[in-house]
């Protein structure tokens, strides 16, 4: 009995998934640093916390965004030039979320064969 | 017939019995890592869950088609035994699933279904019962593959994370920010499970309809083994109720035994699972999704700095993942045997059997022993398996801008040390009152101990930015020189 294995098909899948995986966290992880550009640096507190996550106080979270705060004052950019990097992170967002629908776009439509 | 069709009812409802225990087992592979980096609030996770897990399941139909139409060689076998082999092989899967749940041992649904499967069609049948080629391309090296491959994306993915949000200049980062991002990539994971692990029940259903002939269209078209729209609804919001129930079981025990995941990691470690079970649903591979989950974190762990690998948790997580489908396939055996030996009474018993099971079950998680072993599932298991220290090493560049500001701080102090001594000698000779000397004196040896300190501290940048071990040991110093700060 012989059997036939589609080694090209574990290829594509490896291929297609970290292509769709890497672009997707480098699009999202600069779309953050552009944010941060622009004097916006996201401050997202844990919702919950549970036995993995160190516990923050109010003062922590106000501290944390009392430092983002005077990052931003502090920061050499004209406001022309952070308006632009707050555009750019708004446009690596939207690829980030294009990737995704494409991605499941091709599932839907395309299936693997 | 008749017998023949009993068997089949009682197949769509022990596969429909096997799909809610697997939304019920499998919530926490896509919410374990947003609830553990407190993206989401338990509560919300598990309804998102559940929400994405019906949406995922109407998306794609491929692994349902491999499943009803590869693995078994349903021409060969007849069709007045497939039914019964069916139902042995779900009772196989089930009594296993079972088994590992109550041991806390590491598992997965899918190949406890699969070897259940193959288990009961080899003993009641024959080997030749079984498509051996489908069952090696599209179960056995996706089932070795598949979380591999998720680990190294989630490898590559973290390092990206990390690397492109680094900053040099101990400004806020904004990485906190990747709990937004979590909540969608954390939905992506729910969706996929509901593209791959419902299929798997859709195409136990399909297959038993296919032997008795309820299946509609033309046996000849390629669509024939497409799942009924019924058989996809029923799957997909079963699968979706047994998410949102087993989800409370997370809620009651609120991420006990969870190691600690960071945003960036966490966001990582999610796409690369959505995408790597996304893209094999497409070519209808069908994996265990608590596999690739695992894989996924065990790589995105190892992809932050200064992390290793404890081999014994990493092992013992692999062994139950190899064990799985021969020890279903011997309970699936096992329960063909009963069928085939004592024919409808062996149905009967095994019927009987399965009650015994689902009433243990649900008897077992009336108790109220949820612990760490099986409350968080395996994927939290595989968050022990990489071990992180609590302050990693420097990078590279940052050892070399602290080698420069070594340098710098050496050269300033060089120069104080030098004035400091010029200073002394110039009081000694303008004749200085003695306490005046004495005391430019001290401030001189003062200067050139802090001299002597800044060239040390460069040396020690210098040998750093050389090496990964070294830069491996500073870390080790650094962590020693707080614990004295902090005894003092």
């Amino acid at each position: 009995m012989s059997v036939e294995i589609d080694w090209m098909a574990f290829l594509s899948v490896f291929a297609a998934a970290l292509i769709g995986a890497v672009a997707i966290v480098a699009f999202y992880a600069l779309g953050l640093r552009m944010l941060v550009r622009a004097g916006r640096v996201p401050v997202v507190t844990p919702a919950e916390f549970t036995d993995a996550i160190t516990v923050l106080s109010e003062k922590d979270i106000k501290r944390a965004a009392k430092q983002a705060e005077k990052a931003a004052r502090k920061s050499p950019l004209t406001e022309g030039q952070k308006t632009l990097a707050f555009v750019a992170a708004l446009g690596c967002f939207a690829l980030c979320a294009a990737a995704v629908i494409g991605g499941i776009l091709l599932i839907v439509l395309g299936g693997g064969h | 017939m008749e017998t023949a069709a009993l068997v089949v009812v009682l197949v769509i409802a022990l596969a429909l019995f096997f799909d809610f225990t697997n939304g019920f087992h499998d919530t926490a592979n896509a919410m374990a890592t947003p609830i553990a980096t407190g993206a989401l609030k338990p509560k919300t996770a598990v309804l998102l869950a559940a929400l994405l897990n019906l949406v995922g399941a109407f998306l794609s139909t491929e692994v349902s088609k491999t499943v009803s139409g590869g693995i078994i060689n349903e021409s060969a076998v007849g069709h007045t035994l497939l039914p019964e082999l069916i139902f042995a092989g779900l009772i196989g899967a089930i009594t296993w699933n079972m088994l590992t749940w109550l041991l806390g041992l590491p598992s997965s649904s899918s190949h406890a279904l699969f070897g259940g499967l193959i288990g009961a069609t080899i003993v009641g049948f024959s080997a030749s019962g079984i498509n051996f080629g489908v069952v090696l391309s599209k179960v056995i090296l996706p089932a070795l593959i598949a979380p591999i491959t998720a680990g190294v994306i989630a490898y590559v993915a973290t390092k990206v994370a990390y690397g492109l949000t680094r900053r040099y200049d101990g400004k806020p980062d904004g990485r906190s920010g990747f709990r937004w991002g979590q909540i969608f990539t954390s939905s992506m994971v729910a969706l996929s499970h509901g593209t791959n692990d419902a299929q798997k029940t859709m195409g136990v259903i399909t297959l038993a309809l296919i032997t008795v002939g309820w299946q509609s269209g033309d046996p000849s078209s390629p669509e024939y083994h497409n799942p009924e729209f019924w058989v996809i609804v029923a799957c997909a919001g079963t699968i979706a109720l047994g998410t949102y129930l087993g989800g409370w079981r997370i809620i009651r025990t609120l991420g006990k035994g969870l190691t600690e995941v960071k945003p960036a990691q966490g966001f990582a470690a999610e796409s690369s699972t959505a995408a790597t079970i996304l893209a094999s649903s497409a070519f209808g591979f069908a994996l265990s999704t608590t596999q690739v989950a695992s894989g996924s974190v065990i790589g995105s762990g190892l992809g932050r700095r200064g992390s290793t690998v404890r081999w014994r948790t990493a092992g013992r997580i692999a062994l139950g993942w190899l064990l799985t489908l021969p020890a279903a396939g011997l309970v699936g055996a096992l329960a063909a045997v009963m069928v085939r030996w004592l024919g409808g009474w062996g149905v009967a018993i095994d019927a009987v059997l399965a009650v015994v099971i689902i009433v243990g079950l649900f008897l077992r998680s009336r108790r109220n022993a949820v612990t760490h072993a099986n409350a968080m599932s395996d994927v939290a298991e595989s968050g022990h398996a990489v071990e992180l220290p609590e302050v990693p090493g420097p990078t590279r560049r940052t050892s070399r801008i602290e080698l420069m500001r070594a340098l710098e701080r050496a050269e300033r102090k060089a120069d104080e040390a030098e004035r400091a001594a010029k200073r002394a000698k110039k009081l000694k000779k303008s004749g200085g009152t003695p306490s005046e000397v004495k005391a430019a004196r001290k401030a001189a040896e003062r200067a050139a101990q802090k001299y002597a300190e800044a060239e040390k501290a460069a040396a020690a940048w210098e040998e750093l930015s050389a090496s990964r071990r070294a830069r491996a040991k500073l870390a080790e110093w650094d962590l020693g020189v707080d614990d004295q700060e902090g005894a003092r």
